[in-house]
C-alpha cells in the first residue's frame, strides 16, 4: 500500500485543476477568469501521459542497459563515460533540450519525448548501477560457484537484489518525467503544460494554476500507480 | 578423481601456487590445510575453474579441466564455503532446489531430493519454505552443503564451511559431514585452518606452506615421526605423538593376552589415546577391549605397529 499517499495527493490535486475547484481558487484570489473546460483538459492529460511515457520508457530500457553493462566484466571500462553522458544529459535543462532539438526534429512531441529520454537516463542509470553494486559479493560467488552461466546470474540473483533500488530510480525518472513533460508546450506538443502557457500569455493566474495542478496531479498518480503494480508483483514473488 | 600436475598460480605479482602436484582419489576426504596465505584455498579453488592455473595441468575425473565448459563443470561438483551464500530471495527448498533446477530436473524429482536432502542435514521439513534470513548460523550451513549436495554430484569442495558457527555447532557438523562421508563416499576437497579438524575429518590431509605442499598422506603418517618438520608441528599442536594415538585405533595394540581379572574395558571404537587415558586413570598398564579376546598394554600403546 506504499502506492495510496500518492494517489491521494493526485486526487486532491485534480480537484484543484478541476473547473470548479479553480473557480474557487480564482474567487477567493478576486480574479474572475474562465477556467479551462474539464473535458479539454482530460485530453491534455491524455496525450501529456502519452509523450512522459514516449520518453521514460526509453529512458528506462536505455539506463538499465547500461547500468547492466558497465556492471559487467566486459564493460567496466565503459563505467566513467556513461557516468559522464548521464550527468551531462541530466545537467542541460530539458527547455534548453527541447529548444536545441527542434531544428532537429520539428515541432511536435519528438523533441521533449528526446529531453525526457535525456533526462530520464541518469537516476535509472545511477539506480541500476547503484542495486547492482549493493549485490553481496559471497552470494555472487556463490552463484558462480554452483554453476550458474553468467546470464542466470544476473537474472536470477543480481537482478531480483537490485530491483527493489532500481525502482526507485525508475520513479524518480517517471515522476520527473511526467512532470517535465509540460515544457513540451513550448516546441508545439499539446500537454498539461498548454493552460501553463495560454494563462501566463493572456495573464490569466487560473488556467497556470490548473495546469500545474493537473500536472503534479498526473505525475503523483504515475508514481502511486508504479508502487501499486511493482508492490503487488513483489507481493507474488515471495 | 582430481589430479594436479605442475600446477602453478600467481595473482598479480605473487606466487600462490608453485608447482604443486597431487592425487586425490575416488572417496576419500582431502584436507587441506595451512597457515592463511599458504595456497590451500586457491588449490581447491582449481578444481571447478574458480582459478585458472598459469602452468600445469588439472584433471578431474581423468579428464583436462581447461577443455570443459567452466559453468557445466560447476554444476557437476558441489561447492559450500563458509559465508555459505544462499540466496536471500529464495526460499530454503528453492536455494537447495537451484543446481538441479538448472540441471532440467522436473518439479517432483527435484522436491523429493529437497525433502531427502532435509533429511540427511537433520533439518526440519517446515524451514524448506522459510526464507535464509530466518535460519540461524548452523542452519544456514546446514542448507549451505544441502545446495551443494543437490544434484548428487560424486565430488564436493568444501571451503571452510564450518568457519563462521559457534564451537558447539562446530563439531555437531564436523561429525555430521563425517556421516555424511561415510554414508555417500563422496570425494570430498576440504579446506580449513584448524588443524584438529584436518586430522579429525580428512582421511587424507594436506599441509600446505608458502603455495607448496610440505606433506600429503594419510592423518596418522603426515603427524608420524619422520614427517615434515612444518607439518608436524602445525599439525601436532606440541604433542605431535599424542595427537597421532588419537589418531589410531586402539586394536593397533592389541595383543593377545588375556585381560587381566578386574581389567578396564576400553569401548569397541576406542583409539589409542583413549587407551593412554584409560591406563593413566586406572593405574593399570593392561586393558580389555569390548567385543575382542585379547588385551592392549601400555608398551604396545607407546610403540603402535612396531
Amino acid at each position: 500500500m506504499r502506492g495510496l499517499p500518492p494517489l491521494l495527493l493526485a486526487a486532491a490535486l485534480a480537484l484543484l485543476a478541476a473547473p470548479f475547484g479553480a473557480r474557487l481558487l480564482a474567487q477567493a484570489l478576486g480574479a474572475d477568469a474562465e477556467p479551462f473546460p474539464a473535458d479539454r483538459l482530460a485530453g491534455l492529460a491524455l496525450t501529456h501521459a502519452g509523450l512522459a511515457l514516449a520518453g521514460v520508457l526509453p529512458a528506462a530500457l536505455l539506463g538499465m542497459g547500461l547500468g547492466i553493462a558497465v556492471t559487467r566484466r566486459a564493460g567496466r571500462g565503459l563505467r566513467p563515460a556513461a557516468d559522464a553522458f548521464a550527468a551531462a544529459a541530466q545537467a542541460v535543462p530539458p527547455v534548453v533540450v527541447v529548444a536545441l532539438a527542434v531544428p532537429a526534429f520539428g515541432f511536435g512531441l519528438w523533441p521533449t519525448a528526446f529531453a525526457l529520454l535525456l533526462y530520464g537516463l541518469m537516476p535509472v542509470l545511477r539506480a541500476t548501477v547503484a542495486g547492482l553494486e549493493s549485490v553481496p559479493p559471497d552470494i555472487r560467488a556463490a552463484a558462480v560457484a554452483i554453476g550458474l552461466p553468467p546470464s542466470r546470474v544476473l537474472s536470477e540473483v543480481e537482478w531480483p537484489l537490485a530491483w527493489p533500488v532500481v525502482l526507485d530510480g525508475l520513479r524518480i525518472a517517471l515522476v520527473l518525467g511526467v512532470a517535465t513533460a509540460a515544457v513540451g508546450a513550448l516546441a508545439g506538443a499539446t500537454t498539461l503544460g498548454t493552460p501553463i502557457v495560454l494563462g501566463l500569455q493572456n495573464q490569466n493566474q487560473v488556467l497556470v494554476v490548473q495546469g500545474a495542478a493537473a500536472t503534479a496531479a498526473l505525475a503523483f498518480a504515475a508514481e502511486g500507480l508504479l508502487l501499486m503494480a511493482t508492490g503487488r508483483r513483489a507481493g507474488d514473488a515471495a | 578423481m582430481i589430479a594436479f600436475e605442475d600446477v602453478v598460480v600467481r595473482f598479480g605479482a605473487t606466487t600462490a601456487l608453485d608447482g604443486v602436484s597431487l592425487q586425490v582419489g575416488a572417496g576419500e576426504l582431502c584436507a587441506l590445510v595451512g597457515p592463511s596465505g599458504s595456497g590451500k584455498t586457491t588449490l581447491m579453488r582449481l578444481v571447478n575453474r574458480l582459478v585458472t592455473p598459469h602452468a600445469g595441468r588439472v584433471l578431474v575425473r581423468g579428464e583436462d579441466i581447461a577443455r570443459t565448459d567452466a559453468p557445466a563443470l560447476r554444476r557437476s561438483i558441489g561447492y559450500a564455503m563458509q559465508s555459505v551464500g544462499l540466496f536471500p530471495h529464495r526460499t530454503v527448498a528453492q536455494n537447495i532446489g537451484t543446481v538441479p533446477r538448472l540441471l532440467g530436473w522436473d518439479r517432483t524429482r527435484i522436491a523429493r531430493r529437497v525433502t531427502e536432502l532435509l533429511g540427511l542435514l537433520r533439518l526440519d521439513a517446515a524451514l524448506a519454505d522459510r526464507l535464509p534470513g530466518a535460519l540461524s548460523g548452523g542452519q544456514a550451513q546446514r542448507v549451505g552443503i544441502a545446495r551443494a549436495l543437490a544434484a548428487d554430484p560424486d565430488i564436493l569442495l568444501m571451503d571452510e564451511p564450518f568457519g563462521a558457527v559457534d564451537p558447539i555447532t562446530r563439531r555437531e557438523l564436523r561429525a555430521e559431514l563425517r556421516r555424511i562421508h561415510a554414508e555417500t563416499r563422496k570425494t570430498i576437497l576440504l579446506v580449513t585452518h584448524d588443524p584438529e579438524e584436518a586430522l579429525e575429518l580428512g582421511t587424507h590431509v594436506v599441509v600446505l606452506r608458502d603455495g607448496r605442499i610440505v606433506a600429503d598422506g594419510p592423518p596418522a603418517e603426515i603427524i608420524g615421526p619422520g614427517s615434515d618438520a612444518f607439518a608436524r608441528d602445525l599439525l601436532g599442536g606440541g604433542q605431535p605423538a599424542l595427537r597421532r594415538l588419537s589418531l589410531l585405533p586402539a586394536t593397533e595394540a592389541l595383543d593377545a593376552t588375556p585381560p587381566p581379572p578386574g581389567a578396564p574395558e576400553l569401548p569397541e571404537e576406542a583409539s589409542l589415546a583413549d587407551a593412554l587415558s584409560l591406563m593413566a586413570e586406572t593405574g593399570q598398564d593392561r586393558v580389555a577391549l569390548a567385543g575382542q579376546d585379547g588385551s592392549v598394554a601400555v608398551a604396545t600403546v607407546l610403540r603402535p605397529g612396531a
